[in-house]
């Protein structure tokens, strides 16, 4: 029997070895140290009362809005509101923001842009855009508070490649994402290739104000325009946008849009554009100018790029274009020299798109750098490195940027590489897209959690992670969830802003505003049905107290927040009519509603202003049809007992100097 | 040292033949491959496991992700194998019980001769699905990869996965059983004909 034991034997160590299940390790995957641990904590902790270095100003996608985080704790610290209603600072309830936000209650921001003055942020103003309907707006960085919404803007569907803004904060961009149907309202789909058209579009900045307005309009091939950027140095005239589907398909694109092994890079002299609409060579289109590159020479080029590109940035020296193709793992390092010797040499290939030039891809080339699978986005350090997102690989690539020794081996350019956890998108570093990048913080907003946060239910935020990227390697810090969905962001040190923290009284120029209880008046147009009324509000009641109209009544309140103290903010919420107005302090807010029902409505203060703030209320009486008003004399005022003189804040604050700028 | 050979028992062949028969009907229902990929994305893996009737595991995914290189997707009805190895190894079971009635030399050459069929075809037919799955990639796909056999057995990187295969239980209960059915016949071998044989294996053996 001795054989059969050996074959036994022999048989069990075979079975042992055809092996058994084996989870391979995650390819470069990074274990922090219990030292690496206690460094990234020290590192990214912010102790209660002092502040972060960094705003973080990220898009929050389709909720419509911006958020601001600190760096490096990642803390969110407050949500700007710009194309949703937030009830929390009561946007999008009072006029003027129901007015700007027009029929619309949601917007789709992907990049935001601070302006810049010398070709880094001067801390005036951001704008974003809307990609759902084709709009871009401005928030004001003194009072960080959306103050104009542009659009939607003529020949423009889904603003996407948008807002990034020009050196001297001349223009912001604007691009179609999807191409329609240009000089006609409609077109069959089956006529995409020949009467589908996109644009892109110049919105000028009022160097004073801000004040957006659409400055010049290009229209182009049907392609599909997907991020772009602004020149810098020597490129500081010009604007690129990347493009995917150069096929001009429809259909399913992830397909269509894939087959050919180049798409383009636009390349827009928007000096040339400037001259060109001043000069009036242009056509209308949805009561737009608009030039056509075709017949306007000088004003727009295409360059090849690898399949499908995504990002496209202009290093902080201006000199070098980099285009990633998410379909193929480099990241093309164009000489801007280059191109402007074909442009000035018209060293053009022999076809053209639609009349427009395009460039010679062995020309322009520099490098394809082999930075890892699905590249989207280049941020820079200023130190001569780029970092690059992506996207496949979940990973952040840092490589080398020009100059490039002869002969050097692309591979070696590539330095160092992050993990990241899951499906980073855009990356930003502190003045990442700047002439002066900061090279100390990069965040990386990936579009992936998948759980790494305490289980939510289905409905998940993306994951955010901070890395270090001070020393030659990059340490990952710090990790948040931030809420949907952050494209782009833009960092900026906190010294670069100086936000007020009031609205001084002094600057009130709202011809409604009341600054004692005397002040508040109420009048009722019996003829037209309107009842309008100067609200005076302050710790801790609302003058007046109660507030007389008719069933049916159209009602306008003017409400001033009297106080000039920080965070002594007021709301106006008037129960069961859906109306939250939130005031800050030195702030009046206009709010207009019918008063449909009748009946006795409270109105009260929403946001917590001191110990007797449950006390802060009044009384909308909604008289029904047919039965008299009591309070108005024959005048149409309305008369109440009035309180006795202002006892606190008004006086109080005063000494507050607004510390406006 | 001297190997002893056993004596032919018919008792001893027999129960080889009915535990052969028995190892190759588990096969049936137990796992005969796998694979597991894993990458950042899914540290905690993906995996593929193949039995007789039926592939398992992360295939929607495996199939969602393979979409973008052009991949065919990977479903039960794509694969003829998966039809006709529940019946082989069935019919491997049949003959084995057959031969261990008529427990004789000639009748256990039958499952012998059918069993090491199976596994070439086996083999043969996985050799070629694999380098299929990696070379015949839709040309319209988004991404292009360069063509790839993944490895029937050990570890691999593919893009941004890397992966490890790996023969399991019902792979190795086949070899096994195919190893009894082997032995018995090798116990059953006519005697007179082949009588220098054994002297000369043991004499091997030794060595």
């Amino acid at each position: 029997m001795h054989r059969t034991k050996m074959a036994w034997l022999a048989l069990g160590s075979a079975a042992i070895l055809a092996g058994c299940e084996r989870t391979p390790q995650v390819p470069g995957e990074q274990t922090m140290s219990t030292g690496d641990v206690q460094s990234a904590a020290l590192a990214t902790y912010v102790k209660p009362g002092n502040l972060d270095d960094y705003y973080l100003f990220y898009s929050g996608g389709h909720s419509g809005q911006v958020f601001i985080a600190g760096v490096p704790s990642m803390r969110h610290i407050a949500t700007i509101p710009v194309f949703a209603p937030y009830p929390g600072t009561g946007y999008g309830f009072d006029e003027e923001t129901r007015k700007m936000m027009g029929e619309f209650t949601w917007g789709d921001v992907h990049h935001p842009a601070l302006s810049k003055t010398n070709g880094d942020y001067d801390g005036r103003w951001l704008f974003v855009n809307d990609n759902a309907n084709n709009r871009i707006a401005r928030i004001d960085l003194r009072d960080l508070k959306t103050k104009q919404i542009l659009g939607p803007i003529p020949n423009t569907m889904g603003n996407h490649g948008s807002s990034m803004v020009t050196n001297n904060s001349e223009y912001a961009l604007v691009a179609t994402r999807f191409s329609v149907p240009i000089g006609e309202k409609y077109a069959p789909l089956d006529q995409y290739a020949t009467k589908y058209k996109g644009a892109v579009t110049g919105i000028k900045i009022d160097p004073t104000t801000g004040q957006m307005s659409v400055g010049w309009q290009i229209m182009t091939p049907p392609f599909n325009w997907d991020l772009g950027a602004t020149g810098k140095g020597p490129s500081a005239d010009w604007a690129f946008w990347t493009s995917y589907n150069s096929e001009r398909a429809t259909g399913r694109l992830e397909a269509t849009a894939s087959q050919k092994d180049r798409d383009y890079v636009a390349i827009v002299n928007w000096k040339a554009a400037e001259a060109a609409m001043k000069a009036g060579k242009t056509f209308t289109s949805e009561g737009m100018q608009i030039i056509d590159p075709a017949k306007v020479p000088g004003v727009m080029y295409l360059l090849p790029c690898g399949k499908s590109p995504h990002g496209v940035d202009v290093d902080p020296s201006g000199q070098y274009v980099i285009c990633s193709g998410k379909l193929q793992p480099t990241s093309t390092v164009f000489s801007f020299a280059n191109i402007l010797k074909s442009i000035e040499e018209k060293d053009f290939e022999q076809n053209t798109e639609d009349g427009i030039p395009i460039l010679e891809y062995d020309d322009a080339v520099l490098m394809e750098v082999p930075v890892g699978l699905g590249p989207l986005h280049t941020q820079f350090d200023g130190k001569g490195y780029a970092y690059t997102s992506l996207y496949v690989e979940s990973a952040i690539a840092k490589w080398k940027l020009p100059p490039y020794e002869e002969g050097v081996d692309p591979k070696s350019l590539v330095v160092d590489k992050m993990p990241v956890q899951f499906n980073v998108g855009h990356l930003v570093t502190s003045h990442g897209d700047t002439e002066k990048p900061r090279g100390d913080y990069l965040v990386s907003l990936n579009k992936m959690s998948k759980g790494r946060h305490l289980n939510v239910g289905p409905s998940i935020p993306e994951s955010s992670q901070l890395l270090d990227i001070n020393g030659q390697t990059m340490v990952m810090t710090y990790e948040s969830y931030t809420e949907p969905e952050p494209h782009f962001a833009q960092l900026v040190h906190r010294d670069v802003l100086k936000p007020i923290e009031f609205y001084p009284k002094d600057e009130s120029k709202n011809p409604n505003a009341i600054w004692t209880p005397a002040g508040a008046k109420v009048m009722r147009n019996a003829a037209r049905r309107t009842v309008e009324g100067k609200v005076y509000a302050v710790r801790s009641y609302f003058e007046p107290g109660r507030i007389e109209v008719q069933e049916g009544d159209t009602v306008i309140l003017h409400i001033t927040n009297a106080e000039q103290q920080r965070d002594e903010i007021h709301g106006f919420g008037l129960v069961a009519h859906n109306l939250n107005a939130v005031i800050d302090p030195g702030e009046t807010k206009t709010v207009r509603f019918v008063a449909r029902t009748a009946g006795v409505f409270p109105y009260y203060c929403t946001n917590f202003c001191s110990a007797l703030h449950q006390e802060m209320q009044g009384y909308l009486e909604v008289v029904p049809k047919g039965r008299p008003l009591l309070a108005y004399n024959a005048k149409g005022e309305m008369t109440w007992e009035r309180r006795e003189a202002p006892p606190v804040a008004a006086e109080n604050g005063a000494h507050g100097t607004g510390r406006g700028h | 040292m001297m190997i002893k050979l056993p004596a032919a028992s018919p008792a001893l062949t027999r129960w080889l033949l009915i535990a052969a028969a028995l190892l190759v009907a588990a096969a049936i229902v137990l796992p005969l491959w796998g694979m597991t990929l894993v990458s950042t994305q899914y540290p905690e893996g993906l995996r593929m496991v193949v039995y007789a009737n039926r592939i398992i595991g992360d295939i929607n995914e495996i199939n969602a992700l393979n979409r973008f290189i052009g991949m065919h997707p990977i479903t039960d009805d794509f694969f003829s194998e998966l039809r006709w190895l529940p019946l082989l190894f069935g019919a491997s079971a049949a003959l084995c019980l057959a031969a261990a009635v008529v427990n004789r030399f000639w009748a256990t050459l039958v499952p012998l001769a059918a069993m090491s069929g199976i596994a070439v075809y086996g083999l043969v037919s996985m050799r070629q699905r694999l380098w299929q799955f990696g070379h015949e990639l839709d040309p319209t796909a988004p991404m292009d990869l360069p063509p790839f056999t993944p490895p029937m057995l050990g570890g691999h990187q593919i893009a941004q996965f890397a992966s490890y295969s790996y023969f399991t239980w019902g792979t190795v209960f086949p070899l096994i059983a195919a190893a009894f059915v082997a032995l018995a016949a090798w116990l059953q071998r006519p005697t007179r004909s082949l009588r220098a044989v054994p002297a000369r294996a043991a004499s091997a053996f030794a060595a």
